[in-house]
């Protein structure tokens, strides 16, 4: 396992303990606390096991490339974070349905942002690098599709019971996730 | 495909990460290269020749 692995697994490991910790000896404290490190958590953990699969990470584009990613997916990503907790905390101070939509969908163009700076990085891959992110963005397309077509089946059988906004939030995370595990998996072929 | 590419970059004293560069390509795909792995495009190929001044052919043979 590579260290960059390491120290996402054990951070993520540490806030989660910190969260279970919080919940259990300061139980006064808002929901959204508690939320928020368990969504950092299991989201440092879920990096740090991309990156245990990935051989290595850091290669896969130029410098020139990879500095313009972070360059701009930081921001868009640090928007998001804003945006959302402003969002969360307009919506329930505000009653008009027409604020509530423009309010809820504040996070939306700060992800837009995010997407197109994977977008301009997969562009500006070279070629076998297109061909893994092509065939990783394919296999998170049909993976997630398979399973949001069956959990719709189960849902209609009502066999289980998932909220539609949970559901739809978590559309564009699992992508994400699916997308670099099978990523890494993939790059291993061309070691 | 059989390559020469490592032979070559070893013989000009660069490292996969200084080829990758002169190439505009990742270090992972000059390594996919050099290891059989994966075989370049037509326009890629014809980079590496040039940078190496050889052609093509005598840089990448069939495997066979």
């Amino acid at each position: 396992m590579s260290r960059s692995a390491r120290l996402y697994a054990m951070s993520g490991a540490l806030l989660l303990a910190a969260a279970i910790a919080c919940q259990q000896l300061l139980p006064g404290l808002p929901d959204f606390l508690y939320g928020l490190l368990y969504g950092l958590a299991i989201g440092l953990l879920l990096v740090g096991v991309v990156r245990a699969f990935q051989p290595d990470g850091c290669d896969d584009v130029t410098p020139a490339v990879r500095r313009r990613y972070v360059r701009e997916i930081l921001p868009a990503m640090i928007g998001y974070v804003a945006a959302l907790f402003l969002s969360i905390w307009l919506l329930k101070r505000v009653d008009a349905p027409a604020l509530r939509a423009l309010i809820a969908l504040l996070p939306v163009p700060a992800i837009a942002l995010a997407m197109r700076a994977i977008m301009r990085r997969i562009r500006d891959a070279d070629e076998l690098q297109r061909r893994i992110e092509l065939e990783a963005v394919s296999i998170a397309a049909a993976f997630i599709s398979l399973g949001y077509l069956a959990a719709g089946f189960l849902q209609r059988a009502k066999v289980i019971d998932v909220p539609s906004s949970a559901a739809m939030i978590w559309v564009f995370p699992l992508v994400c996730f699916t997308f670099g595990l099978a990523k890494s998996v993939l790059s291993r072929r061309y070691r | 495909m059989r390559s020469r590419v490592r032979e070559l970059r070893e013989s000009q004293g660069w490292s996969q990460g200084e080829l990758a560069e002169r190439l505009a390509v990742s270090r992972q795909t000059v390594n996919a290269i050099e290891t059989g792995k994966y075989d370049p495009s037509l326009p890629l190929a014809f980079r590496l020749a040039r940078l190496f001044g050889e052609p093509i052919e005598a840089i990448f043979q069939p495997a066979d």
